[in-house]
């Protein structure tokens, strides 16, 4: 075998250091420069470290992102998040390998050139299916796109090589007081291609010699429009282009800035551009993607919103600090530290009524209180950023949209506690999470919000962030802190709680990124503001994520004790595609389903616990009629028994003989006696679990069966009533089949034998029910039985 | 120092203490596998867990420090049933064989492992108190016997079942010809008398099981001869009478009185036995009801009706066994009755509850996969079934340890520490309660006195505790996630790498048998 060169890692630990707590920053490096983590690497990193053997194999076999063996040069990393789920990402997995030539057993092509991997949840729900090969996104995969998305990919990659010798960065542009023009520069908006009709209108700008800035902006939360462009003209009336792509930039520019232009350059653009306004081709789709927030849709998604958290939502350039303090930023942070002693801060607090956004709703205050009263000589704070439910990508945009305002609400919460050094665990699947957080860390170091002495105080404070490695485990209070620590990220039992006994030992405040990002409205507009907001013990408002078969998706924010109906129906323009509303969950794994006969139920903590579900950190997926909620418990459940760190034997176990059962279900071997034990089982893994992912593991199983239990009395009869399970449907074609031959060619396994302007038959032997032939099908003859 | 109540009852312990070692200054024994005293509580096997009054869900009582006021509840069906579900789902995923197949396909679960692996070491006195423990007349089934075990031996499924009757006959034919057979010790005299109807195997069993213990046995029979069907029911040719004799004087040299040629109803009268004994053992054999009916004790056709857990018949301090009881005609099974009957006739005259034998728990690896009896086969002879060549169709010494060697070892070596075992009997937990497909069946055998069965494992962590502590090298360490965590050694290396100082303390704390000491030839 070839000797691997590790002077890497010599580099590596002498840059990062040898302390027991870098192990992940040490293994994420490693893995990136040899593509795994090679046994003599990690030999080496316990050589210069003293970080012990037994740990580094202990951590580096818990974390999803960490590979063992040599992957292909690109890693396709196929999104199985809920949404993903639902909208198929199963057939999409399968496409990739089969088209690839994987086989059983490996995960990589014989060329080694791609590796495909499940990934827990990109984020990116709004573009389910969505797949991400290296850091490009690509969303709404179907089986037919996967070979044009590696054939996109590559051409991309060697433009990519291309371009690496003269790169050019368009320089940022000042505001100025001829309009603007603003981007959404979100991961969802640059997975549909932001970022290229960033450069397009650039170009289109330099050639057509307007002087229009063009700003990038934080997430609009209209993910299912994206990308997102708008037009603010100096009169300040906008205009919002949905769905823009790069080849519209040039007539946008036209058509709103066309005046300006300089004489002479006139005559040969317009020409050009004249072409295109002629031709109502060319023009058609700028009109048709252009929305306006007056429209109908427009002002359902958005007019039920409050923003808070996502205050200033696709004005302000997510990094531009100087702008974040225009709109009123850092004004909650000099009153903290000038003016209000920190208990008057907590009492604040206290009275908006905030409690933790990150799922189980504690009263924030408390927590602060209880960190307050310690006396210690360090405390510390952290930033809970491990949004790991699948399903959920609320805390990613509020990260890439607003970091000056998550970090404002921590500077603020630390000061309260007494805690001088923090951090701000983010999960590695957030790249530009992490970038932007990484940029205003910089900014705030530099003017003077972070560091010692803070705004000429005496108050003092170093943040750092700590990049999660994909365990969903780690959102877990005490397994985020043992992962910071360097050590595998299991929980522990409470108490000690963490405001006792938290990181290293010492007092620590935790807090979810929303919950920080509440704070510095709070502060600023009144707790009494805020306590207006909402209903009963839930005051102000949640970020959701809305996503699944929804018409409209897209990150909202809305007042506490909105209904569900509100949430689907109006602002999400109800289920897509004229399918029936079946269910929203809500919650992710620790969640569960609310059926469509209870919408009228109010989005507030404690009436989602009273119906089984909970609120969790704020993903909403929506299911029609063809979701088979049966499937949906398996799913979670795999999730779970994956994710589980696998210490408490209630969880590790329980949890997979409660999947053993529902395989069974969906396999067409259940018994009627397997229900009565999934609801034994459910129940003793909720009560005997030692942390939250296992005590809330079953909730999804609870719901389900509480709600949809004929749905699991018709799979111990062999049926599927939503037609989703493969092994009880089968798929036929009708008389209705007009022979166009279409379904033959689509057909990946070669089930349906051409026969031109004849009736097509499908060969169930060799029919993997991928539903392909359904979704090809003019003439709708394919039937699922 | 903070007070609590456990079970309503009330304890003051120091600061800091937990709930399993508050419980325990209560004498309410709190079960637990994964903790190990002076070590971190890993909080792992959950089946300490208990309820505090007023929390929802459970905690497990040896993670839980104790606060003033706290009330716990330890003895709940609640709590059990956790307890027991925790066991049960720890049990869906233990891979490996409590006793081997052989054991429990013998009526009289003889420990037949451990009776092979004495011969096979040359330990021939101990392997026949092996026997003995189980068997009363090793010498006449090893003769007779249809020996189900061997049906039931997993070398069955490579080549031939391992020899066992034909080892069996060779170790008590070998105690039978020494000079100073093995005779067992006995208790004390314990003063009670019982009296053991008929001098067939399973009353043979009885006698010589409840003599041992101290009571005082007079065998009655009709026949002048003593030994029942086996000496008026096989042939002598099967088996030669002086090899009955010589059986039978060693359950005389435990001191037991036989009244031959007395027939119990005719010339005792049933009245003069209840009265002079102070308990009765019905071992009569076949033909019985009619003899037995008059005596006020219930019978069916096919024999005298009996409690199958205890014996007991409907008349109290009147126990049964052998064909008495049903007609089977196989005479491992009435030795083996016999000796059930015993433990419950020992339990009567004790005043205890008459519970029988304990349900003894054992965990099953079930069919093989394909591969895994070559895990079991490095370890064993190649060689295939021997004949055994002596005139008398008996073993030679060189043929029984040749023999012993093909034996697979398929019994766990840890059977009588195991907790999990243990725990399970006392909780009656069922492996089979959960369905599942089982992990593959590993040995890691690299290690030179310490076999790991990653299968056995429980993941509590306490081995990986230990390795830490006594500073190995590598040591052990967590590896993977959810479902599939495994205790294993960093950088794939083997066991004897990982543990280099600390494998005899690992071995001891592991609560189960995933790490076990190899047995003296080193499987």
């Amino acid at each position: 075998m070839e000797q691997l060169d590790l002077t890497f890692v010599d580099q590596i630990v002498a840059k990062v250091g040898t302390g027991p707590e870098k192990v992940l920053e040490i293994l994420q490096a490693i893995q990136v420069h040899y593509g795994y983590l090679a046994i003599e690497a990690l030999r080496r990193t316990c050589e210069l470290t003293g970080i012990a053997p037994a740990s580094i194999a202990g951590v580096s076999t818990f974390y999803d992102q960490f590979r063992h063996r040599p992957a292909g040069r690109h890693i396709i990393h196929i999104c199985v998040g809920t949404a993903c789920h639902v909208k198929g990402s199963a057939q999409i997995l399968e496409e990739f390998r089969r088209y690839l030539g994987i086989p059983d057993g490996e995960d990589t092509d014989s060329q080694k050139l791609f590796t495909v991997e499940k990934i827990a949840c990109l984020g990116c729900c709004t573009l389910a299916p969505a797949v991400q090969i290296d850091d490009i996104t690509y969303g709404h995969l179907t089986r037919e796109a996967v070979p044009k998305v590696l054939k996109d990919f590559l051409a991309h990659e060697q433009a990519r090589a291309a371009a690496h010798a003269k790169s050019r960065r368009p320089r940022p542009l000042k505001a100025g007081s001829q309009g603007e023009i603003r981007i959404g520069l979100g991961s969802c908006c640059q997975a549909r291609g932001s970022g290229r009709l960033h450069t397009a209108l650039q170009d289109a700008l330099a050639r057509t010699g307007t002087k229009v800035p063009v700003k990038r902006v934080g997430c609009v939360g209209m993910c299912h429009q994206t990308p997102l462009l708008e037009v603010v003209l100096p009169n300040a009336a906008s205009f919002l282009y949905a769905r823009v792509q790069p080849e519209d930039a040039k007539a946008i520019v036209l058509r709103h800035f066309g005046v300006k232009w300089p004489h002479k350059k006139l005559t040969n653009v317009v020409s050009g551009a004249l072409d295109r306004l002629l031709t109502d081709e060319k023009w058609e789709p700028v009109t048709r993607y252009s929305i306006h927030p007056r429209d109908q849709a427009v002002s359902d998604f958005l007019g039920r919103q409050i923003h808070i958290a996502t205050e200033h939502c696709g004005h302000i350039d997510p990094t531009d600090l100087e702008e974040y303090r225009r709109h009123g930023g850092f004004q909650a942070l000099e009153k903290v530290l000038k003016e209000w002693p920190p208990e008057a801060v907590i009492a604040q607090i206290e009275t908006s009524g905030l409690r933790g956004r990150g799922g189980a709703g504690f009263p924030t205050h408390l927590k602060w209180s209880a960190v307050r009263a310690e006396q210690a000589e360090k405390k510390h704070i952290i930033c809970n950023g491990d949004e790991g439910d699948p399903g959920a990508f609320m805390d990613r945009m509020l990260m890439e949209s607003y970091p000056y305002r998550i970090l404002e609400g921590m500077i603020i919460a630390a000061r309260c506690v007494g805690a001088d050094e923090g951090y701000l665990y983010i999960r590695a699947e957030y790249p530009l999470a992490i970038k932007r957080v990484t940029e205003a860390l910089e900014k705030c170091r530099e003017h003077g919000l972070l560091g010692a002495r803070i705004l000429g105080t005496d108050f003092s404070l170093r943040l750092q962030i700590v990049a999660g490695a994909g365990a969903f485990v780690c959102g877990e209070e005490t397994a985020l802190m043992a992962s910071i620590e360097g050590r595998r990220g299991m929980p522990r039992l409470r108490p000690p709680f963490p405001a006792q006994k938290g990181l290293w030992g010492r007092p620590t405040l935790i807090n979810n990124v929303e919950t920080y990002a509440c704070v510095p409205w709070i502060i600023r507009n009144g707790a009494e503001a805020f306590a207006r907001i909402g209903v009963g013990r839930s005051k102000g408002t949640k970020v959701f994520a809305l996503a699944g078969k929804v018409a409209r998706g897209g990150l909202i924010e809305v007042p506490m004790g909105i209904s569900i109906r509100q949430i689907v129906e109006e602002i999400g323009g109800g289920i897509a595609g004229g399918l029936k509303f079946k269910a929203v969950q809500v919650g992710g794994p620790s969640g569960g389903c609310i059926p469509a006969a209870k919408d009228n139920l109010s989005v507030d903590y404690e009436t989602l616990a009273e119906a089984g579900a909970m609120m969790g950190s704020g993903g909403l997926v929506v299911l029609d009629e063809t979701d088979c909620m049966v499937d949906i418990s398996r799913y979670f459940l795999q999730f779970t028994q994956n994710q589980s760190c696998g210490k408490c034997t209630f969880c590790r176990i329980g949890t997979r003989r409660m999947l053993d059962i529902l395989d069974r279900l969906c396999t067409g071997k259940g018994e009627r006696a397997d229900l009565d034990e999934l609801a034994h089982l459910a129940a003793t893994v909720k009560k005997g679990s030692l942390c939250g992912l296992g005590k809330t593991a079953p909730n999804p199983v609870l719901t389900t069966m509480r709600y949809f239990r004929e749905e699991y009395e018709a799979h111990v009869a062999g049926r599927c009533p939503a037609g989703k399970c493969k092994a009880l449907i089968k798929y036929t074609i009708t008389d209705d089949c007009i022979g166009c031959t279409i379904c033959a060619q689509h057909c990946p396994v070669d089930a349906i034998a051409m026969k031109p302007y004849e009736k097509h038959e499908i060969d169930l032997e060799k029919c993997t029910r991928c539903g392909t032939c359904k979704a090809v099908c003019p003439s709708r003859a394919v039937r699922v039985e | 120092m903070p007070k609590i109540t456990i079970d309503n009852r009330d304890v003051e312990v120091e600061t800091g203490t937990t709930v399993l070692h508050a419980a325990q200054k209560l004498g309410i024994s709190i079960p637990t596998m994964c903790h190990l005293h002076g070590h971190e509580a890993t909080t792992s096997c959950m089946v300490c867990v208990v309820r505090l009054v007023g929390a929802s869900g459970l905690v497990p009582a040896c993670g839980t420090v104790v606060r003033d006021g706290m009330r716990v509840e330890s003895e709940s069906d609640e709590v059990r049933e956790a307890r027991k579900a925790a066991l049960e789902l720890l049990l869906s995923d233990h891979v490996g064989d409590c006793a081997g197949p052989c054991q429990m396909g013998c009526p009289a679960h003889m420990n037949i492992p451990q009776m092979i692996r004495q011969i096979g070491a040359g330990q021939l006195h101990a392997a026949v108190v092996t026997v003995k423990q189980d068997i009363a007349l090793p010498a006449i089934l090893g003769r007779i016997c249809p020996a189900p075990c061997e049906k039931a031996c997993r070398r069955r499924l490579h080549d031939e079942a391992v020899s066992i009757c034909l080892l069996k006959r060779y170790l008590a034919d070998v105690d039978l010809q020494s000079p100073a057979p093995y005779v067992p010790l006995r208790q004390p005299s314990r003063g009670k008398r019982v009296a053991i109807i008929g001098a067939g195997p399973a009353g043979l069993a009885a006698a010589y099981y409840l003599q041992q213990d101290g009571f005082e046995c007079t065998v009655f029979d009709d026949h002048d001869e003593p030994g029942g069907m086996l000496r008026y029911g096989v042939s002598e040719q099967d088996l030669p009478r002086d090899v009955l004799a010589a059986e039978i004087a060693r359950v005389r040299d435990l001191g037991v009185t036989f009244k031959l040629g007395t027939r119990v109803g005719v010339t005792i009268p049933m009245a003069e036995i209840r009265s002079h004994f102070d308990a009765v053992f019905l071992g009569t054999g076949a033909g019985t009801p009619e003899q037995v009916e008059p005596l006020g004790i219930k019978a069916s056709p096919d024999g005298i009706k009996i409690d199958s857990q205890t014996s007991a018949t409907s008349v109290s301090g009147v126990f049964a066994g052998g064909d008495a009881v049903r007609r089977r005609r196989l005479t491992i099974r009435a030795v083996a009755e016999g000796k059930e009957a015993a433990t419950s006739i020992r339990q009567y005259l004790r005043g205890e509850l008459v519970a029988g034998g304990p349900r003894v728990f054992n965990s099953r690896l079930g069919k093989l996969y394909e591969g895994e009896m070559e895990i079991l086969l490095q370890s064993a002879s190649a060689a295939s079934r021997r004949k055994a060549s002596g005139s008398t169709g008996a073993f030679t010494g060189e043929q029984a340890r040749a023999e012993a060697l093909r034996c697979l070892h398929c019994d766990c070596r840890k059977l009588d520490t195991c907790l999990l075992r243990q725990h399970a009997q006392a909780h009656d937990a069922r492996q089979a309660r959960y369905k599942a497909e089982r992990r593959p069946f590993v040995q890691q055998t690299q290690h030179p006195d310490v076999l790991y069965e990653p299968g056995k494992c429980i993941d509590c962590g306490i081995c990986i505790q230990i390795a830490t502590e006594a500073g190995e090298k590598l040591g052990l360490s967590f590896v993977g996630r959810g479902f599939d965590v495994r205790v294993a050694v960093p950088f794939n290396e083997t066991l004897a790498e990982g543990l280099k100082i600390a494998a005899a303390q690992c071995v001891q704390a592991c609560p189960t048998g995933a790490l076990a000491f190899k047995d003296a030839r080193g499987r």
